[in-house]
């Protein structure tokens, strides 16, 4: 390797690091998660070993022996001479010989129930709650709810309970409690009819919103074209605005717009319309005002891409046309659009990759409603794995639902290359052959 | 001789060594808090000066900082920061959150039980109702101790009431009549539909229920005869016919125009203000909307215009009742022990009656102990005293059970499926029943 070569990498070793934590580890990780059963209740970064009461129902399907559920699920605190003699030796003879004349022999379901028993020692009793609960702790025999950090600790304890060697693996293996890999995500996505539901609802999303971003950004360009100059940067200066607004304060203007007492509902109620909530009142309402609310983000992006392109075909072409006795729409339709291929196909696929994974203005005005008609893929994913009343979030499967996305995305944009034949825009000019 | 003169020596030690200061910081998180409830970290404080003074007594310096949060973004991001605060290692030390994140963040080891630090059968924790604490345990152990109750009741608004031809005296035996199974959803129906029809309300606010997912929904199914859980196995029950007569309901209601069909997803503060003004003739919601009602709102005479119930009964099958959804003390696992420790002894002393009742009555809540009712704050409120007697004792909870979170969410998005039109109530039906199958599998039992 020369030094220049290495001095290029050098130059380049932020932006690549950059490039591989903030793209290629979230892809990655998505991958990973989605092959996962991933979830609040097994954590994420790996889980520890312990049976606990709910567990024992589910061991006999999984393959552990009836007598060794049994063995488990015995009472969980007995004194007997062995917890006894561990009782004598850090809290003296007198008390062991006292609990052995009050409860030898005795059995106790929780910890409570042997603290209580604990309590009853009178001649030296144990006065303070932390020993009473460190006393309790050596009268332990069971392992039921106890958490072993390592597969060692726990493969310990349970040959100690005496749990048949074969037995033991499985029991191991119900015990873990962090995630572990399954495919059962995608056959999960594949038997559930509201994932079809959710692939065709982002169909709908990202043609209707991409046709309106960039028919409405066209018009814009091109109108404001022909518009003075200083003019045309006021108007699309106004049109920028949404793109810039932050999306909470944006859609919260849509819904003072439109909801039961809002704005459309007043001006409409004096020529005898009901006031409704324009937004949510059905699923074409509201897939009207997504698409809306979207477009008027995308197409302003979309405009001022648009216009600079525009700017950058010589007037004289304008010129000619013109000698040539051309009107304004055909000026448009012969001269400008021709030459605007790669700037909408730059914007068509751009935002359809944009789309396909955006979901935060859905989000903040239907959240998926009426009745999910507006839950696009993308919101899906933001549902399964963030948000959960219950509290219980399903990682693994909400990155199965982004993993698709990204597979859907990959494929679209190879589509797109060929379709458009962008190996012909990024060619070298004919001229410097 | 030997122990005396060991004994000795330490008696020496202690009193030559200067006393060890100990430093520690508690933080505390409540999610779901607004102003009102800033005593669910008040409390903690109050707690760390009587545990900091206990200790002085003892002999003991100890310093406790308590640290309160409660300005998060919803309870998702509440959640969020709690659950992957733990898994880097930073969690705070007390969070207040739904008894429902007791069974995730246990079986992902984000939580510690509470009953390893502290004596339940000793006071304070002994005076707090049998049934609240059952709420905070899950697979045989204590996990949290409550930190409010509260119910969720079915209103109405006198005027319209009165309006539709009932008595005073009716309005005075209805809760009795509700709880007794005479008055049903059904009649509620009906009595709507006549106050949209005589105009006493406007047309969609003859019904006019919870805007989003919660709790409340899981009252409506047990009102068609749903059980949440199976009693014998603790696994998730789906009871079909329950659950389409409570899909059935709502589609009737906005057939009927009672209901809006887009009611789902409404404004919050509009909602609040509709009801606390009598624009709609029936509603439900929780205890602690009384706060709301009567201080943001406006609304100067709440028991003047608003009469409160259990969810009545839909149908035979079914029984009035109430959800309570307790948010819980919970403690998170630390690297250092002794701050488990102290934190459960704060969560021990902050359930004291007395600073209990200062949260109860500030924010609307009820009490989590018998003892409450005998001091004159808690007995003085007229409305902790009548709904703790009319509601508390039929509430029951929903099931700590790990996968109660996409049984209710799927429950909900059934509802909202039918509501709207999208689907019957049967094919709502059927489709989250072949979801929770393939998603739940063995834990689910349908009915």
């Amino acid at each position: 390797m020369t030094r220049q070569t290495l001095l290029g990498l050098g130059f380049l070793s932020p932006a690549l690091l950059a490039v591989m934590m903030f793209f290629l580890l979230p892809v990655v990780l998505t991958v990973v998660f989605a092959f996962t059963n991933m979830s609040t209740s097994t954590g994420i970064l790996g889980g520890e070993y312990q049976i606990s009461e709910s567990d024992l129902r589910r061991l006999p399907a999984v393959g552990v022996g009836e007598d060794a559920v049994a063995l488990l699920a015995g009472a969980g605190y007995a004194v007997q001479p062995e917890t006894l003699a561990q009782f004598a030796a850090e809290f003296g003879e007198d008390r062991a010989a006292e609990l052995d004349k009050l409860h030898g022999g005795a059995k106790f379901d929780d910890q409570r129930a042997m603290e209580r028993a604990l309590k009853e020692l009178r001649r030296n009793p144990l006065r303070k709650v932390r020993d009473r609960k460190t006393a309790a702790d050596l009268f332990r025999v069971s392992i039921l709810g106890q958490r072993f950090a390592t597969r060692d600790d726990f493969a310990l304890a349970i040959t100690d309970l005496g749990v048949p060697e074969r037995d033991r693996l499985a029991l191991t293996e119900a015990a873990y409690t962090g995630w572990t890999f399954t495919t059962q995500n995608f056959e999960l996505l594949w038997e559930l009819p509201a994932t079809w539901r959710y692939a065709l609802n982002s169909v709908i999303y990202v043609v209707l919103t991409l046709a309106f971003n960039v028919g409405f950004g066209l018009f814009l360009a091109l109108s404001t074209f022909y518009l003075p100059s200083r003019t045309a940067q006021t108007f699309r200066a106004i049109w920028f605005l949404p793109r810039i607004l932050p999306p909470v304060l944006y859609v919260l203007m849509w819904q003072w717009l439109t909801w039961d007492q809002g704005f459309i509902s007043a001006m409409l109620r004096p020529f005898g319309f009901e006031p409704i909530n324009w937004m949510r009142h059905t699923a074409t309402h509201a897939w009207t005002f997504i698409v809306l609310i979207n477009g008027c983000v995308g197409a302003s992006l979309g405009m001022i891409l648009f216009s600079s392109s525009l700017r950058a075909i010589p007037e004289t072409q304008l010129f000619a046309a013109q000698v040539d006795g051309a009107n304004r729409w055909q000026q448009v339709r012969h001269v400008l659009l021709p030459q605007m291929r790669w700037p909408i196909l730059f914007i068509t696929s751009y935002q359809t990759l944009s789309l396909l994974t955006s979901f935060e203005y859905i989000l903040l005005a239907t959240d998926g409603g009426p009745g999910r008609q507006t839950e696009v893929w993308a919101l899906a994913a933001y549902h399964t794995a963030l948000s959960n009343y219950g509290g219980n979030l399903e990682y693994g499967l909400g990155a199965a639902y982004a993993l698709a996305l990204v597979i859907i995305g990959i494929l679209l944009s190879a589509l797109y290359l060929r379709f458009f034949k962008f190996s012909e825009l990024v060619a070298k000019p004919r001229i410097e052959q | 001789m030997k122990k005396m003169t060991s004994a000795l020596a330490l008696i020496a030690a202690t009193a030559a060594a200067p006393v060890l200061a100990e430093d520690i910081t508690i933080t505390v998180w409540a999610g779901g808090s607004n102003d009102s409830d800033h005593y669910r970290i008040d409390n903690i404080r109050i707690a760390a000066d009587m545990l900091s003074r206990e200790a002085a007594i003892r002999g003991e310096e100890l310093n406790i900082t308590v640290e309160g949060k409660r300005d998060f973004d919803g309870w998702d991001g509440f959640k969020q920061a709690v659950t992957l605060g733990a898994e880097a290692g930073n969690a705070p030390n007390i969070v207040v959150t739904s008894h429902l994140d007791i069974a995730p963040w246990a079986s992902a080891g984000y939580i510690v039980p509470v009953e390893d630090y502290v004596d339940l059968d000793a006071w304070p924790l002994n005076n707090v109702y049998g049934n609240l604490m059952e709420i905070a345990a899950f697979d045989g152990m204590q996990w949290g101790v409550p930190q409010d109750a509260e119910s969720r009741p079915f209103f109405y608004w006198k005027e319209t009431f009165a309006a539709l031809g009932y008595s005073e005296a009716d309005m005075d035996a209805m809760s009795a009549r509700v709880e007794a199974g005479e008055y049903t959803l059904r009649d509620m129906l009906a009595d709507a539909r006549k106050a949209v029809d005589m105009g006493l309300v406007e047309k969609g606010y003859g019904f006019y229920p919870r805007v989003s997912n919660g709790p409340d929904y899981a009252q409506f199914y047990q009102s068609f005869g749903g059980e949440l859980t199976d009693p014998e196995t603790g696994k998730l029950l789906f009871d079909r016919t329950a659950m389409t007569e409570m899909y059935q309901f709502f589609v009737d209601a906005v057939d009927a125009g009672v209901t809006r069909r887009n009611h789902i997803g409404t404004e919050w503060d509009q909602w609040y203000s509709e009801v606390a003004n009598g624009k709609a003739a029936f509603w439900h919601g929780g205890t602690w909307h009384y706060g709301r009602y009567t201080g943001k709102e406006g609304n100067e005479d709440f028991f003047g215009t608003v009469g409160f119930t259990l969810i009545p009964a839909g149908n035979d099958a079914g029984r009035a009742n109430t959800v309570t959804h307790p948010l819980v003390y919970l403690l998170t696992d630390q690297e250092d022990d002794r701050a488990e420790e102290i934190a459960a002894q704060l969560v021990a002393i902050a359930s004291e009656p007395r600073l209990n009742t200062l949260h109860a009555i500030k924010s609307s809540h009820l009490a989590i102990g018998k003892a409450e009712a005998g001091l004159d704050l808690y007995s003085g409120d007229r409305w902790a005293a009548e709904a703790t007697e009319v509601l508390l004792p039929h509430a029951n909870a929903q099931p700590n059970h790990p996968n109660y979170g996409a049984f209710s969410e799927a429950m909900f998005k059934g509802l909202e499926a039918a509501w709207t039109g999208v689907q019957t109530p049967e094919e709502a039906v059927a489709e989250v029943e072949a979801q929770l199958t393939a998603t739940l599998g063995d834990e689910l039992i349908v009915r």
